[in-house]
């Protein structure tokens, strides 16, 4: 049963995982047509793998209603939401325009969906300015540093601050954009790129660890 | 004094929420019309970079932001599409986001309304379905596109369509543009950019335009529109003013507020700590 | 689709905006339903995107017209779910194993190259025989600096050494690069927030119109007055304690 269980998993990981890395770099009919099939079923896999979010967002509110915890009339919401998208989108057949004119599922993307997704992230400019009055201290040449190249990209970026700065330090013949662009191609560009190094390294070991069976939380326990 | 400077520290928050809904709504209201005037060296590299294609020239546009992101990308979308067509360019939008659905089909609303009425789908642009798993289909887009894309949105065989003539894969296209909220514009470098060839600039969010400044100084990606800036830049270079320019004009305020926030709150830290 | 709807899709638009940032003053029952709503209505636009534009196209059209072999990736995708029932979840070890094993092997080479190898390209680029002949100086100059501060960055990083000496001399270079990439990126997440909310606040501007029957103005009235009645609602019992 463990062969089953643990040990075929692992091996279909291992041949996928080196079949893909070893047809990247041989340029051969076999492992082009090697991974067009791969670039398919992985396509109709990732398809079925949202299905884990859904079922998992519906068990969790579902149960909230069944067993009537505190504000178990919220999670009703949940399914109405869910319904309103999906049920116009079959009477619709996906369809978000019939000819120029929007469908129920059109509306429900323009006057639903859009408000939603679009506040919900935008409600965060609030906490950001409030953070900066309540916790941005400048008390070292570090944060005096952060600061600086925080003041300069958000004055350079409005055009009141363009024309403030040509009024205030227009005599330095130093635009306030040729300071923003040498900060974007030299210091960001040499942090910037420590980090992504960093990354790469750790990307390409945790990659390699997958492959051959060392990191394997992903499965789930024994 | 102290008392009085303490308590400033700890104003309510809600009254800081308000002052920053007042001065964004303020410019909604009564724009303050300022010019946008230096426009960033990176979004000039997309211009000419588009500038310099050949008319019929193929360009692969890929809108993967949803209406999260929508203030800052759509008009970034609409005006490089404005610009593809003034230059007779061929184009193919997808999307390898599933909240972007939407928001193409409102582009494709606009195309013969206001874009380009005179453009004809399926001879001078198409729109592709989403697809998941951005990685199988930016490796496939390498090799052979119709093995992922065999039809258009609309259920339509896209093989035999004037707008595909003579291209099979990314080689045989002239540039491609992804505006993402997401690291999708990572993915198009690294699967495609770099592995076909292929050049690739991008349409990011004000918030992860530093990160691609290591990809504009080796060449891999050939320009960057970020956030709202780089749009209202772009409508500036080809000269029709849209949200991105008026969402610059209303942020000036707003901007402005932050700095006097945080000078004050310094200052007056420093006083109650030497004073 | 007719005005009426058009009209009454920008009252709920209206609405749901409002609705939602009313929690910046005080979580309230309004805020509670829009989010639940979120929640479901986000998770219903992927199902039905996944549905008519993956498993339509790409599992049923081909099975109808007799590819059977897209039911292997379709076995594969369904074991994941399995996942849910713990006696059987062992099944969606191979769903799972696929995926890892497929986008394991795809990022190591294009890592190396993309992440790796064309940084450190671009790194040495400025120093190179064919751009120092073109004496530019201050190509050279910034590509000095990025180089010193990339080597320096990447010490401080290097947790296997103590940073003592030298090591930390570097490190501590490295740190103030970083503070100007991170002093960089606040700013312009500063804008990139903004420009989400003055998106947002566009849109209330645009329902405020006279088009719309002013459904900005009418549903903020409403809220601002069910916020005035429930403060005083919970101020009347806190009142007869007292008084009791």
């Amino acid at each position: 049963m463990t062969l089953i269980k643990k040990y075929i998993p692992l091996a279909i990981c291992f041949l996928v995982g080196l079949m893909t890395l070893a047809s990247y770099y041989v340029p051969n009919k076999t492992s082009e047509n090697y991974l067009e099939v791969m670039n398919k079923w992985e396509n109709i896999v990732a398809g079925f793998a949202f299905l884990l979010g859904l079922f998992s967002l519906f068990f969790s509110h579902y149960n909230k209603i069944r067993r009537k915890v505190d504000g178990w009339g919220y999670s009703l919401f949940v399914f109405v939401g869910f319904l309103v998208m999906v049920v116009p989108a079959l009477m619709s057949h996906g369809k978000q325009m019939d000819g120029t004119s929007l469908t129920g599922l059109g509306w429900g993307y323009r006057f639903m969906f859009n408000a939603l997704s679009g506040t919900m992230f935008s409600v965060l400019a609030f906490y950001i300015v409030s953070t900066a009055y309540r916790a941005f201290r400048i008390k070292s040449a570090q944060a005096g540093v952060l600061f600086a190249a925080a003041l300069v990209l958000i004055i350079g970026k409005v055009p009141l601050g363009q024309l403030m700065w040509d009024k205030m330090l227009g005599w330095t013949h130093l635009g306030v954009t040729q300071i923003v662009q040498w900060l974007m191609d030299v210091p960001v560009v040499a942090g910037r790129r420590g980090i992504m190094m960093g990354l790469a390294v750790g990307g390409i070991v945790t990659a390699l660890k997958i492959i051959f069976g060392i990191e394997r939380q992903y499965m789930g326990k024994d | 004094m102290k008392n009085f400077l303490e308590k400033l520290l700890k104003i309510d928050r809600r009254l800081i929420f308000l002052a920053l809904a007042i001065l964004l709504v303020f410019p909604i209201v009564k724009p303050l019309g300022l010019p946008n005037l230096n426009l960033g060296s990176e979004v000039k590299s997309l211009y000419e970079r588009i500038e310099g294609l050949p008319p019929r020239s193929f360009v692969l546009m890929s809108l993967d932001y949803d209406p999260a992101t929508r203030p800052e990308l759509h008009p970034q979308a609409v005006a490089i599409l404005r610009h593809a067509f003034r230059k007779n360019l061929r184009v193919g939008i997808l999307t390898l986001n599933a909240g972007a659905t939407g928001l193409i089909e409102e582009i494709g609303e606009r195309i013969p309304k206001d874009i380009a009425p005179e453009k004809v789908y399926g001879k001078d642009y198409v729109i592709l379905p989403y697809q998941p798993n951005p990685v199988a289909v930016m490796t496939q887009m390498g090799m052979d596109l119709y093995q992922i894309y065999d039809k258009d949105r609309d259920g339509s065989p896209i093989r035999d369509m004037e707008v595909f003539k003579g291209i099979k894969n990314v080689k045989d296209m002239q540039l491609g543009i992804c505006i993402t909220g997401t690291a999708m514009l990572d993915y198009w470098i690294a699967y495609t950019g770099d592995k076909f060839k292929f050049p690739m600039a991008g349409g990011v969010t004000a918030v992860s335009q530093m990160g691609y400044a290591p990809y504009l100084q080796t060449g891999q990606l050939k320009g960057l529109v970020g956030g709202m800036k780089g749009a209202a830049d772009y409508e500036t270079l080809i000269n029709h003013k849209e949200k991105g320019t008026s969402g610059i004009d209303a942020l000036s305020l707003a901007h402005l507020m932050v700095i006097i926030l945080i000078v004050t709150a310094n200052i007056m830290m420093l006083w109650l700590k030497y004073l | 689709m007719s005005e009426t709807m058009l009209i009454f899709g920008g009252w709920v638009a209206a609405g749901l905006t409002i609705f939602l940032f009313s929690f910046l003053y005080k979580d309230n029952p309004f805020f509670k339903v829009t989010e639940h709503l979120y929640l479901g209505a986000g998770m219903g636009w992927v199902f039905q995107t996944v549905l008519f534009q993956t498993w339509k196209p790409k599992v049923w059209e081909p099975l109808q017209a007799g590819d059977w072999t897209v039911l292997i990736p379709t076995v594969l995708g369904l074991s994941l779910v399995t996942q849910f029932f713990p006696r059987i979840s062992w099944i969606s070890r191979y769903g799972f194993t696929f995926i890892m094993g497929y986008g394991s092997g795809l990022v190591i080479p294009l890592t190396i190259s993309t992440d790796l190898l064309k940084q450190i390209g671009g790194t040495i680029a400025p120093f190179m025989v064919s751009e120092i002949s073109r004496a530019n100086i201050g190509s050279l100059i910034n590509g000095s600096i990025v180089a010193i501060g990339f080597i320096c960055v990447l010490f401080y990083f290097f947790f296997s050494v103590e940073h003592k000496g030298v090591v930390k001399k570097a490190s501590n270079i490295g740190i103030y690069f970083l503070m100007l990439y991170f002093g960089a990126a606040f700013g312009n997440t500063v804008m990139g927030r903004f420009s989400l909310l003055y998106g947002r606040f566009d849109d209330l501007y645009k329902y405020s119109a006279p088009k719309y029957f002013y459904a900005t103005h009418v549903i903020l009235a409403a809220l601002v007055i069910y916020f005035v009645v429930d403060h005083f609602r919970k101020k009347k019992p806190e009142i007869e304690e007292e008084a009791a």
